[in-house]
């Protein structure tokens, strides 16, 4: 069995680069209509990506912080496709690899993760839960390492990758009786931020890489990008409430 | 236990809060405490600089007004607001008060104290569980950080029993409580953050304690 979203119809949020546009590009090779939702105009050029290899696509302007812009995200989903499948929220703070200490961060950088990881969470749920519980769809967020097994340089990202699994399990329960599931991934992919710094200290890529058993970071579309599409699919609708490291095995203390 | 140890324990407004703060008087703590959640750094500094000395400081990471059941999609933003993100700014604030304090002596403690459903998860409670799953998180990460400097952060998860009845009708999946009764709050509960708060334990930190009589294990 091939993991197919053939007919189904995926919003992934902070779609414009890195393992958003990832799991954009493997959720329409697998058949999905796509919305590609980014805050930039970097989206377009994904959707211009997937038109070229002959897949479905559209772009939502959207600003997760603004649920506004959700709703019209999933309305523009439903226009197209006639229904919608699954959210992923991925979209995360421009400043989220912004190195910090706790004891001096301002509260305006905490606002700048808590409003796109957090809020964008909350907004991503109300605005398509009535199209998701119509598809008995599910809504897939994404964590980190950081958010598990704590971080020395980024607390802040830390905790609302930790406080989205909180937000997962309680929300996967909630929703269960309406036959929706929601879960969350823990990825490790070569973002751009990771490129940039593997790039400029070539040690960087070889440090992380010894701390991964598969021997190498993994690529958002390749490595990442299927097994969320897995989660989309028709064929996960009994996992729910799951955390599901996509990581070449660098996490295993479940 | 804690003889000779000065606490300083927050949200003792909730009723858990209270009793906690109690339990630990009675295992011989000197404590001060705090109400309700600070909305800023300066009434956390206030607050802290308040208190002549402060060996560790036991941050109760739920409010009463923020456990209300209520699904995700009838929450209003400002509700949300409350449930979830002030109580993670509360958090944070509490911590780097907490650190001012303690870079000064080159030690302190930390402890955490929440309900074991924001692991487990509980439907009608998600602002309250992204708020208690952040929290310790925030303490794994400050755990990292400040090692080195002698502080350490710890987490002490209570049965919902002990929190809130209307958190208890949210996890009616959990096992019952394998030794047959919900922890005490004195013997159990606050003898457990008293390891953690007081002059041993240095070496724990980044931990997380289920204490709630062997409902909820750990994967």
């Amino acid at each position: 069995m091939t993991v197919t979203l053939d007919g189904r119809c995926v919003i992934v949020t902070g779609a414009g680069d890195g393992v958003g546009r990832g799991v954009a590009l493997a959720c329409a090779e697998a058949g999905a209509q796509v919305i590609v939702a980014t805050r930039n105009d970097n989206g377009g050029a994904v959707v211009g990506e997937i038109d070229a290899r002959g897949g479905r696509a559209a772009w939502a302007r959207c600003d997760v912080t603004d649920e506004a812009t959700v709703v019209a995200a999933v309305d523009l989903a439903l226009e197209r496709a006639g229904a919608l499948h699954a959210i992923v929220h991925n979209a995360t703070s421009n400043r989220s690899s912004e190195p910090h200490r706790l004891e001096d961060v301002d509260v305006a950088l905490w606002d700048e993760h808590a409003a796109v990881s957090l809020r964008g969470a909350y907004h991503c749920a109300r605005a398509g839960f009535a199209a998701l519980r119509a598809s008995q769809g599910t809504l897939i967020l994404m964590t980190s390492p950081a958010g598990i097994e704590g971080t020395v340089g980024l607390p802040l990202y830390g905790t609302v990758k930790g406080a989205l699994r909180g937000f997962t399990k309680s929300l996967a329960r909630e929703w269960a009786p309406y036959g929706m599931q929601v879960n969350i991934v823990s990825p490790l992919a070569l973002s751009p931020a990771m490129t940039r710094a593997i790039e400029q200290d070539p040690g960087v890529g070889e440090r992380l890489a010894r701390r991964v058993p598969m021997g190498r970071v993994g690529d958002p579309e390749h490595d990442v990008g299927p097994a969320v599409a897995y989660l989309a699919s028709a064929d996960a609708h009994y996992v729910t409430g799951q955390t599901l490291a996509v990581d070449g095995g660098h996490f295993m203390n479940f | 236990m804690l003889e000779g140890r000065a606490l300083f324990v927050t949200h003792v407004a909730t009723i858990f809060g209270q009793r906690l703060a109690v339990a630990l008087g009675e295992l011989g703590a000197d404590v001060a405490t705090t109400a309700h959640a600070f909305t800023d750094r300066a009434a956390a500094d206030a607050a802290f600089t308040a208190t002549p000395r402060i060996d560790a400081v036991v941050h109760v990471c739920v409010d009463d007004a923020g456990l209300v059941p209520q699904p995700l999609v009838d929450v209003t933003a400002d509700a949300w607001d409350a449930r979830a993100e002030a109580l993670l700014r509360d958090m944070l604030f509490t911590f780097q008060a907490a650190h001012a304090r303690f870079i000064a002596t080159g030690r302190g403690r930390i402890v955490l104290v929440a309900p074991t459903s924001g692991f487990t998860g509980a439907g009608g409670f998600v602002p309250a569980s992204t708020a208690v799953e952040g929290v310790r998180a925030m303490g794994k990460s400050a755990a990292r950080q400040w090692g080195a400097q002698g502080i350490t952060v710890n987490a002490v998860l209570v049965p919902p029993a002990l929190v809130a009845p209307e958190l208890v009708a949210a996890t009616t999946f959990e096992a019952p409580p394998a030794v047959g009764r919900h922890p005490d709050v004195r013997d159990d509960v606050a003898a457990t953050v008293a390891h953690f708060a007081g002059a041993t334990g240095s070496g724990i930190t980044g931990a997380t304690v289920i204490v709630d009589g062997g409902s909820v294990m750990a994967p």
